[in-house]
């Protein structure tokens, strides 16, 4: 067979090749080095020096015209099994994935870990205390001594040996006045307990933070704009807060902070119960007596202390509307947070 | 503590604020209001009215009546009291008056259209009567009054708060206005003491003062008085019992009458003999000790000194003597006896709080007074018996004005702090430049103010809170002291979410059975001497309970589930305060059979350290017997590892309980990346039945091993199990030669065959 009709014939079956496997026969067929091409310049030897030549250029002019129709054919079969492969490997993404989800924090760790980071910020220790304490350091040191009509105010679970279950976090102010010296500033979060009928706004074990600081003439004004900056914090925007005289024995002059409702911007709701104004946490001054248990000389330092009802804030927050749901260990309810 | 707006207003008589604002600037400078009441609304709609007609109705209880008044005319009502009856003056209530809460419409009764009505007292506010209408002396005298309603926690350290005269007092200095003195001291008349009166201890009781007053004639107050009374809460009695309510709700000095002819002898107050008891005027008796003060006479306890009065003393119909008793008790013996006795009156509230000693006669003046009032008649026989103990005047205290004005954190004027200071009766003077000396009116003396301190928020509340510039504290910067412990369990709670537990918070408190179930005897726990329920009166020793009711609860309605909790297990230690130790409780719920819940376990505790290691251990009544182990960090067990013994739950629970305080992360340690290859090998180890994965790994050291990975267990049919493991070799230095790798497997299978096993 001619050249010319062997590089048509061979045109051809490239052009007909039913699959990349036909064409790779063909090609080792037509171009191996076994292959009908070779075959053809095996007579290269018996040529002249003039017919070499031209026979030399037909033959690469073939090979070459040879070559590029094999590797277009090829790149069409590639790009044909390619997209037949992506077709087949479609995928259904809104199968939910297999595995475990992940679990959820508890609203009041939650809201523990925002406040404490906020205030280590803000150069505060955060302090533990037990959840059993002394007599003494529940009531004594915090100028509560037995007799006084005050204690009636934290119904206290009493336990054996003259221990109680800590009413609030004020027994860390004690343990932190002798762990720490002034100038200094803490919180202490914690769980508290009061002996208490429980429903759906009452709770016998519920969570507080405590917070003193402990520093040379700090004020009424002090307390009032740290107060406002630290709820501006904690509520993520300007709050507008009242003081007005409060008792608590460990403070002198104790107040009671109210903030302007959230909700209607003091216009008055039923959250309000239309006053327009949320308690939210006491404070005061430290009280010289408080500070003079804790080993701190009145006249040289003084404080204040404020005690934040977190479960009040966490309710708040979210809506809570029964405050039992915080401990009752429905996973339906924890694990929307 | 309930207020009329009425009384301090004719305390304070130029009071032109509104209740409203009146409740609103108390709550702001004084003390926390919780409401305003509207009581006698219908007062001024409501009229006397003269019965001049009663007919019976057939069949009925009921009678038609006829009244006449000045205002209303001629009215026509049914009426079924009994005690109404021609020619009595009653109180006519036309239609269109809310009585009770409820609007009053011409209505058919008995068949008799009823125009109206007449009213009881109970109906009107005036007492608790309401066994008949209401019959009339002269005019009704009751007016529309609002009641500001005090949260009693935030008079807790006012003594003076607890009457009428204290509050109007705080009002008058908040707006600037002139208090009116209810008292007239007049002079008693010098004669001779009819009563004679001696007090055993006068820490317990500083100052008894009493008078005798004879004519008496006990029956109903006049209506205003007792609506008076009534609007406060304070039950109506009779004359000369309204007297002594109408004295402590004005001047906060709880008084207390005895019918004079019933007294045997001299008045003795000193402490109870221990086997004395006393009747008392609510009906119950009450067993005396040593520790109660007492008011005896002859014949022994007549009252309970500051509680409440005994009842064979009491006041009756026939009194026509009485000894009115004004006395001061020390404010710890008073509420200790009360909290025994679990009885709290009016008066002990009051005495809690420390009275002032110098109320007493002031207190009898005003009764005096109010007596010639309600009792026509009377006369007091002798003279006043006052006894009492020096009556301590405190020293004044200096209150240095810059030191003020820092304290306030805005600067004060000496002129403004003598004008608020004056207004509340606080006497003032200029000491310095910068200096005043202020002396504590007796009344806040007791208890209230003792220092410069409390001088700070008299002066703070008055100028208003709310007038103060905030001022940024001026405070070293310093990076905190850091807190490991919270921090790591903080950790550990964000390592548990994600693993897919969400945490719970379980209660305190447990009870017998449940500790038990854990077998923890109830002896073990810290126990609840004033528990909340009976059953719960443990305080947990273990969180394991608190899980088990999460457990349950929620397998309900959950096929599978995780949780944990973080909380503090407390363990009784004798003579010392308790131990609480921190635990870690995750638990795997899931509905199926099979071990993959103690799996996703191991798979946590592997998060939580690498380190920590697992060995089976005898199980205890809670766990399954077959799958239970101790949880070691190093040779420490720091908790264990089990499935909820089947007969606890439905479904499968794998727990684990660690030790917080034991537990610690994995310390991170450095070590350069080996240059030269690794090598490895695959081992089958032919095994007896339960010989442990772990126990066999063990035995597969060698110096060049650095990594043993366990591949799987293969259970061969007949009983034993070949298990395989892939060996990883390496050295530091150099690549390992074939020859040292071949060794290295000769000398592990050497072991293990000294071990009784053999390869596979």
């Amino acid at each position: 067979m001619s050249l010319a009709d062997l590089t048509q014939a061979s045109l051809s079956r490239v052009a007909s090749a039913a699959t990349a496997e036909e064409l790779e026969a063909i090609r080792v067929e037509v171009l191996g080095r076994k292959g009908t091409l070779a075959n053809l310049s095996k007579d290269f030897g018996k040529l002249s020096p003039e017919e070499r030549a031209a026979f030399g250029k037909d033959l690469n002019a073939a090979k070459q015209s040879l070559e590029s129709a094999f590797d277009a054919r090829k790149a069409g079969f590639d790009s044909a099994a390619l997209t037949a492969r992506l077709d087949a490997e479609w995928l259904d993404l809104t199968i939910p994935p297999a595995g475990q989800r992940p679990g959820s924090l508890h609203p009041l760790t939650q809201i523990q870990r925002e406040i404490e980071q906020l205030f280590t910020s803000l150069g505060f220790a955060v302090l533990d205390g037990p959840e059993v304490e002394s007599e003494y350091n529940n009531f004594d040191a915090l100028n509560i001594p037995a007799e006084h009509p005050a204690r009636d105010m934290q119904d206290t679970f009493w336990l054996d040996g003259g221990f109680c279950l800590r009413t609030h976090t004020s027994p860390v102010q004690v343990r932190g006045m002798k762990l720490l010296k002034p100038p200094f500033r803490m919180i202490a979060p914690g769980r508290v307990f009061r002996n208490e009928e429980v429903d759906a706004s009452h709770e016998h074990t519920f969570y507080q933070l405590e917070g003193m600081m402990v520093d040379r003439n700090v004020s009424v004004a002090n307390l009032i704009y740290f107060m406002k900056t630290l709820l501006s914090g904690i509520f993520g925007r300007e709050v507008t807060v009242r003081l007005r005289p409060g008792y608590f024995p460990f403070v002198e002059p104790g107040f009671e902070l109210d903030i302007q409702c959230l909700l209607c911007d003091g216009a008055g709701c039923p959250v309000c119960k239309q006053s327009g104004w949320v308690e939210l946490l006491p404070c005061g001054l430290v009280h010289p007596n408080v500070l003079r248990l804790g080993g701190i000389d009145p006249e040289e330092w003084n404080g204040f202390a404020f005690g934040l009802g977190m479960t009040r804030l966490v309710m708040m927050r979210y809506g809570i509307e029964d405050i039992r749901q915080l401990q009752g260990g429905d996973l339906r309810f924890l694990k929307q947070f | 503590m309930k207020f009329s707006y009425n009384w301090i207003q004719e305390l304070v008589p130029s009071l032109k604020a509104s209740p409203t604002d009146t409740m609103r600037q108390i709550t702001l400078r004084t003390a926390e209001a919780e409401g305003l009441e509207p009581v006698g609304q219908h007062f001024g709609k409501v009229v006397s009215a003269k019965v001049v007609e009663v007919e019976p109705i057939e069949g009925s209880h009921n009678r038609k009546v006829v009244v006449k008044s000045a205002q209303y005319g001629t009215r026509t009502v049914v009426c079924g009291a009994p005690n109404v009856r021609v020619g009595m003056v009653a109180v006519y209530c036309p239609p269109g008056v809310e009585i009770e809460g409820k609007k009053l419409t011409k209505a058919v009764v008995s068949g008799v259209e009823s125009d109206g009505m007449l009213a009881s007292g109970k109906e009107l506010g005036i007492n608790r009567d309401h066994e008949g209408i209401v019959e009339v002396g002269g005019g009704i005298g009751c007016t529309p009054d609002f009641i500001i309603e005090i949260d009693n926690k935030s008079l807790t350290h006012r003594p003076d708060l607890w009457g009428h005269y204290g509050m109007a007092r705080e009002v008058a200095a908040i707006y600037g206005l002139e208090l009116k003195d209810p008292v007239k001291v007049r002079p008693f008349p010098e004669e001779l003491a009819c009563i004679d009166v001696a007090i055993k201890d006068f820490t317990l009781c500083p100052r008894y003062s009493a008078l005798i007053f004879e004519n008496v004639r006990v029956q109903p107050s006049p209506l205003w008085f007792q609506y008076r009374l009534e609007s406060l809460g304070l039950n109506p009695i009779n004359n000369i019992v309204d007297v002594t309510n109408y004295v402590m709700a004005e001047l906060a000095q709880p008084m207390h009458a005895f019918d004079a002819d019933k007294v045997q002898g001299g008045i003795r107050v000193r402490n109870a003999h221990e086997s004395e008891s006393i009747a008392a005027l609510n009906g119950d008796a009450y067993q005396l000790d040593g520790s109660t003060l007492v008011i005896t006479d002859d014949s022994g306890p007549i009252a309970i000194a500051g509680v409440i009065g005994g009842s064979e003393t009491a006041i009756g119909p026939a009194t026509t003597r009485i000894l009115l008793e004004s006395a001061n008790f020390q404010a710890a013996s008073v509420r200790r006896t009360s909290t025994r006795l679990k009885l709290r009156t009016d008066a002990s509230m009051r005495f809690e709080k420390s009275q002032d000693p110098a109320n007493t006669v002031r207190a009898l003046a005003r009764a005096a007074a109010l007596l010639q009032q309600v009792c026509p008649g009377i006369r007091v026989k002798g003279g006043l018996t006052d006894v009492h103990t020096e009556l301590r005047h405190p020293a004044p205290i200096v209150l240095p004005l810059d030191w003020l004005s820092r304290k306030l954190g805005n600067d004060i004027t000496p002129a403004q702090a003598t004008k608020i200071l004056a207004r509340l009766q606080f006497g003032v003077s200029e000491l310095g430049e910068n200096e005043l000396e202020v002396r504590v009116p007796s009344w806040r003396a007791t208890k209230d103010i003792s220092g410069k301190e409390d001088l700070v928020e008299e002066i703070g509340r008055m100028i208003g809170y709310d007038n103060f510039t905030p001022v940024a504290p001026l405070v070293a910067a310093a990076p905190p002291p850091a807190n490991p412990s919270r921090a790591f369990q903080h950790q550990l709670r964000t390592l548990c979410s994600q693993q897919g537990y969400t945490e719970v918070y379980n209660y305190s408190f447990v009870n017998a059975e449940q500790a038990a179930r854990f077998g923890l005897s109830p002896e073990s726990h810290v126990r609840v001497l004033n528990p909340i329920a009976s059953d719960q009166g443990l305080l947990r020793r273990s969180l394991l309970p608190g899980i088990h009711r999460n457990l349950v609860e929620n397998a309900k309605h959950s096929a599978s589930f995780r949780l944990f909790e973080i909380g503090y297990e407390i363990h009784p230690v004798k003579g010392q305060p308790p131990l609480e130790i921190p635990q870690l409780v995750a638990a795997v719920y899931s509905r199926q059979d099979g071990e993959g819940n103690l799996n996703e376990l191991k798979r946590l505790l592997a998060c939580l350290n690498p380190a920590l290691t697992i060995q089976p251990t005898q199980a205890l009544d809670f766990e399954h017997p077959g799958r239970v182990a101790e949880v070691l960090l190093g040779q420490t067990s720091i908790g264990r590892l089990f499935e909820l013994h089947p007969s606890l739950v439905k479904g499968r629970a794998a727990i684990v309980d660690l030790n917080l305080d034991l537990l610690k992360l994995e310390a991170k340690q450095y070590r350069p990346v080996r240059k030269f290859p690794s090598s490895d090998f695959d081992l089958s180890v032919v095994a007896g039945p339960r010989v442990l994965v772990a126990s066999v790994a063990a035995l597969l050291t060698d110096p060049l091993v650095e990594r043993t990975e366990y591949l799987m267990l293969h259970p061969l049919g007949d009983g034993r199990n070949s298990i395989s493991y892939r060996l990883t070799l390496a050295a530091p230095d150099h690549t390992l030669s074939a020859e040292e790798i071949a060794m290295a497997r000769e000398r592990i299978i050497t072991r293990l065959r000294e071990a009784g096993l053999e390869l596979r």
